[in-house]
């Protein structure tokens, strides 16, 4: 059944190579008449690039039809990184200097993010990140307020992700599956190594599980046998795997070799409804935190909505919005909605209105999804640092304050996925996979 | 010890099918095809194209991908390398911006996220503390079917005797009459046929990506460079010498360094013993 | 020295053309020629170390990245003054150049392209694994000083460095040690035989690309304000910079420019029409297409094409 989907996709990309080129044209005749432009940056062949892509069309659509904002109808211009450092400036200088946007949203991955940041320093272009989580921006944004200011980013930085985590830890792992220590498969960058430390120096003190021992395993590596070898000899009760890059060669590996541990931690191959066609089935028992809404949230009304629309639209991959997707449709809106109040993309009065916009999404009363920013000043509680300009997330039980920086997703052998954790936001349990004897 | 000695032999012969195809050209044509890491990366999407989208048995799937990759082969060589006759470099330049648009041309078919290949043979069996698939199982089984078979063409056929004489000197091969061009065009598609049949493995060990070509380059650059050129034997030992050394670097001692230890052995062996370690210049 | 002062007029109107295109041009294009100036740099850097000497580096970006890294380090980690970073960057990667030298002394050919290759993996993956606090690691940096702001600033800093490089280089390929280096390229062991050392004429060859590929590394980094190993230490870097002096024309000074500028506009210019893989595509099939049917490359094209003009305006 997948591969009927699958070959609709291929003949649609080939079908997508013949009509690019009047498409395009088409595109530029309208942009004559348009006042307010938005940037899109991005991968165009990735789906997380695609998701933020869909997710601001979907927002510009709904707002054009209801007249645009600012009495004015908005286009969309996308540029294409390639997911390459270098290519992603070139995108940044187009959209500021050829297209001169108004506002840009980015669906880039850290580094190509990184890279095009001494750019929107230089232009000023509001700018809304929606799948980076890297805290060093943040940190950017800290260190130097007055140059970061139009830099937004709606998804929680991987600290605060980390930091939740921790209490999975403790709740899950600890009490609910009574482990005692961890093996940490961490990959080699810079994301792993940070995860890492957070993890490491949290875990014993917070959860009480001990790290046994730490390996640190090359992106390319073919043959992850040893290493799982290497694992299930340290005697630890788990493996607590880090990886963002190839992390579908390790997890199918693990499946494969069914190895005799189980395994979870963060895997950003996992976060896609795509993971289990990709892994061709074999992704079941793993389980990874995600940042919200994760695959298998239980959404509210508007988010079921932007999916229900995403669907109809859309029947390429990723056929359903990553996270950054969501995140996309409501931070475009929030942005556009910021410019009526602020009468353009005015600097100061942008900034300004963009920090009070909020959003909050409810189920049965409840605080369920938050779109919110942190202030300038505010300090979390629980970490005690501030977060300028990253979406306001929540730490602490009840989330009655923002959403949850992450969730646990598993993914069951059958293919299907749920939310294992926090409770509040739990549609299944967390189990290991059946080879793992218990 | 046990798991690390069939881990071992697994991922080297996993390693000497890889490097097999770039060896032959490379003994035959003295041409390094750097467009040979893109018949892995071809191989490997049209046996993912048949199976796992067209739903074709496996058997069909892997058969079509050898076909493919020895027109691929037969067609660098008709297109690519008998135009620019004998021009080392520029075929080494031609054929990296080859590969370049290969992958483009891949990341336009198949959009950029990479796809996990099905087991080929599901199931596994536990050896000595070592966990097999059977898939591995499989391909380091069919790795060594075929060295052999390649072994013995070269050693014992008309064809593969003349495959020798033009790679040991090939002005004296074309005098005693052997039409150079046609052992060319066979060594072509010989090293197109085993690197597709080495991509379908190579990628069910990893995945399957648009830049997935790199990988495999190197390490069959790593095991000619360092075994010399051409011998058969050689590149069989050298493949071993590297697949060990990752299997060890990793149980033993840091995982992240397995690549720099190719390089720097690959570095090391260029400029200490640029013929290589078996630097016989002949099959 | 065969000079002419045709050449010379020829280089100011080049010159002081191009000084005066931020006057009729976009800041877009403006950012477009930056873009294609600091290509220029790499590929006139690779032709002296690799197009003249027939040595062929598939390493560059490891002399380049040298050069980036080691300003970006100094600036960003340890707050010196770019004036001081600079020149130390050029430093560095002149002894980068030394270690490339080493095997050139005992390899050639289809080896010597295969251990620069190494070398730039092996670089590649160090600089991940050693001090990621100092290298930024997988993701590299971001925010290092950049020396100009706004498209036009930037275009004359780059116009100027490429300029002061292109013309320099072009003085020195002019004089006998420019001749003996393209003949080393041509035929070795003759220029050895004509009693010239060859080990020092590659060692000079070497130590100068390196030079050029410090400066225009360096200069780059501060340009982009950003660096990260994914975007320097690549095979796709690699095959911009070798195409641009491939498709140029080899051993000559103009055609690494020309290849330069030709392949960076065909990229922008595809981008309106062609947004996402496509743009590679094509643009990989157009380098192909050219390097296989005008393997002496486009200034070739251009000779030739004026060479039938005069013909024709002489009849």
């Amino acid at each position: 059944m997948g591969h009927i989907a699958n070959l609709r996709e291929f003949s649609m990309n080939i079908k997508h190579v013949a009509i690019t080129a009047c498409a395009m044209s088409a595109l530029f005749a309208s942009t004559a008449f348009a006042e307010i432009k938005v940037g899109f940056i991005g991968s165009l062949s990735s789906d997380t690039g695609l998701s933020t892509l869909r997710g601001a069309e979907i927002a510009i659509d709904e707002l054009n039809a209801k007249g645009g904002i600012l009495g004015q109808q908005i286009t969309l211009v996308t540029a294409d990184t390639g997911e390459d450092v270098t290519e992603g400036i070139k995108a940044y200088e187009f959209l500021a200097e050829t297209e001169e946007v108004d506002f840009i949203v980015s669906g880039s991955i850290d580094d190509v993010s990184l890279g095009w940041m001494p750019r929107m320093r230089e232009f000023q272009i509001p700018t809304l990140d929606t799948w980076t989580s890297y805290i060093g921006i943040i940190d950017m944004l800290v260190e130097d307020f007055d140059s970061m200011r139009p830099y937004f980013m709606n998804i929680a930085s991987d600290e605060a992700l980390a930091t939740l985590y921790i209490d999975f830890g403790k709740d899950v792992l600890k009490d609910q599956m009574g482990w005692n220590s961890v093996f940490i498969l961490q990959e080699d960058t810079a994301f792993g190594g940070a995860i890492n430390g957070l993890v490491t120096d949290a875990l014993a003190p917070n959860a009480g599980i001990d790290v046994v021992d730490t390996l640190v395993y090359d992106v390319a590596t073919v043959d992850f046998a040893p290493v799982f070898s290497r694992a299930v000899d340290s005697g630890a009760d788990f493996i607590y795997l880090i990886s963002s890059v190839n992390s579908q060669v390790v997890s199918s590996q693990y499946v494969k070799l069914q190895v005799p541990l189980g395994m979870t931690g963060v895997n950003v191959a996992a976060l896609g409804q795509e993971f289990w066609e990709d892994t061709g089935g074999a992704g079941g028992g793993i389980s990874t935190l995600s940042p919200v809404p994760s695959v298998g949230f239980r959404l509210d009304a508007a988010s079921q909505a932007f999916l229900d629309t995403y669907q109809a639209r859309y029947d390429s991959r990723p056929s359903f919005p990553h996270f950054n997707g969501y995140n996309a449709y409501f931070g475009v809106l929030q942005a556009m909605a910021a410019a009526e109040e602020a009468g353009g993309f005015n600097n100061t009065t942008w900034v300004d209105a963009m920090e009070k916009q909020d959003l909050i999404l409810e189920i049965d009363g409840e605080m369920w999804i938050r779109y919110a920013f942190w202030g300038n000043d505010e300090v979390e509680p629980r970490t005690g640092r501030t977060y300028p300009h990253n979406v306001r997330f929540d730490i602490t039980e009840p989330y009655d304050d923002g959403s949850p920086s992450m969730v646990v997703i598993q993914w069951y052998e059958d293919g299907s996925n749920a939310v294992v954790y926090p409770a509040k936001y739990a549609t299944g349990e967390f189990v290991l996979p059946s080879w793992v004897e218990k | 010890m046990a798991q690390i000695i069939i881990q071992g032999l697994l991922l080297s012969g996993l390693y000497a099918l890889i490097a097999m195809g770039f060896t032959l050209i490379f003994s035959v044509g003295r041409v390094l095809n750097l467009a040979y890491g893109s018949y892995l990366m071809i191989g490997g999407y049209v046996y993912f194209y048949l199976t796992q989208l067209l739903g074709v048995p496996k058997i069909v799937g892997i058969l079509m991908a050898t076909v493919a990759g020895c027109v691929v082969g037969l067609l660098i060589y008709r297109l690519l390398v008998k135009q620019l006759k004998g021009d080392h470099v520029a075929i080494e330049i031609s054929t990296l911006i080859l590969a370049v648009v290969l992958q483009a041309g891949i990341v336009l078919l198949f959009g950029d996220s990479s796809k996990i290949l099905l087991p080929i043979v599901p199931g596994v069996i536990h050896v000595g503390g070592a966990t097999v698939t059977f898939s591995i199982l499989a391909a380091t089984i069919i790795s060594w079917v075929i060295l052999i078979g390649i072994y013995i063409f070269i050693r014992k056929t008309h064809t593969g005797r003349a495959m020798q004489a033009v790679s040991m000197d090939a002005k004296g091969a074309a005098i005693s009459g052997i039409d150079s061009d046609r052992i060319n065009m066979i060594t072509w598609g010989i090293s197109g046929t085993l690197g597709a049949v080495a991509g379908v493995f190579f990628a069910s060990y990893t995945q399957l990506s648009p830049s997935m070509w790199v990988a495999p380059l190197i390490i069959a650059i790593a095991v000619v460079i360092v075994g010399g050129i051409g011998s058969i034997i050689g590149t069989l030992v050298v493949a071993h010498i590297i697949g060990f050394m990752e299997i060890l670097t990793t149980a033993i001692l840091a995982p992240e360094m397995r690549g720099v230890f190719t390089m720097l052995l690959i570095i090391g062996v260029l400029v200490i013993r640029p013929r290589g370690l078996f630097g016989r210049e002949e099959l | 020295m065969d000079l002419r002062w045709h050449h010379f007029a020829l280089w100011a109107a080049f010159i002081g053309g191009m000084l005066a295109l931020p006057q009729f041009v976009s800041s877009g294009t403006l950012r477009t020629i930056i873009f294609a100036n600091y290509l220029a740099i790499f590929a006139i850097s690779w032709d002296i170390l690799s197009g003249r000497t027939g040595y062929i580096s598939f390493g560059h970006p490891f002399l380049i990245g040298i050069g980036a890294y080691t300003t970006a380090i100094l600036t960003k980690r340890f707050d010196i003054a770019v004036e001081y970073a600079i020149p130390s960057a050029v430093l560095m990667t002149m002894v980068g150049g030394l270690i490339l030298f080493l095997p050139a002394l005992r390899i050639k050919g289809s080896y010597f392209a295969l251990v620069t290759l190494a070398f730039m993996e092996l670089i590649y993956q160090l600089v991940q694994v050693i001090r990621p606090d100092l290298t930024g690691g997988t993701r590299g940096m971001s925010g290092i000083p950049t020396l100009t702001l706004g498209a036009r600033d930037g275009f004359y800093l780059s116009f100027s460095l490429m300029a002061a490089i292109a013309l320099s280089m072009w003085l020195l390929m002019r004089t006998r040690l420019g001749t003996a280096l393209s003949a080393i390229g041509m035929n070795e062991e003759s220029v050895r035989g004509s009693g010239l050392s060859t080990t020092r004429l590659k060692l000079f060859a070497f130590l100068t690309g390196a030079f050029v590929a410090g400066l225009g590394g360096a200069f780059y980094v501060h340009y982009l304000g950003s660096i990260a190993p994914r975007a320097l230490f690549d095979i796709n870097f690699l095959f911009t910079i070798l195409v641009a002096a491939l498709i140029g024309g080899l051993s000559t000074v103009i055609g690494p420019m020309l290849g330069a500028f030709f392949l960076t506009f065909l990229l922008e210019y595809l981008r309106p029409y062609l947004p996402g893989a496509e743009r590679y595509f094509i643009y990989g099939g157009i380098a192909l297409l050219l390097y296989m049917y005008e393997p002496k490359g486009i200034l070739h094209l251009f000779s030739r094409g004026l060479d039938r003009w005069r013909e024709r305006v002489s009849s």
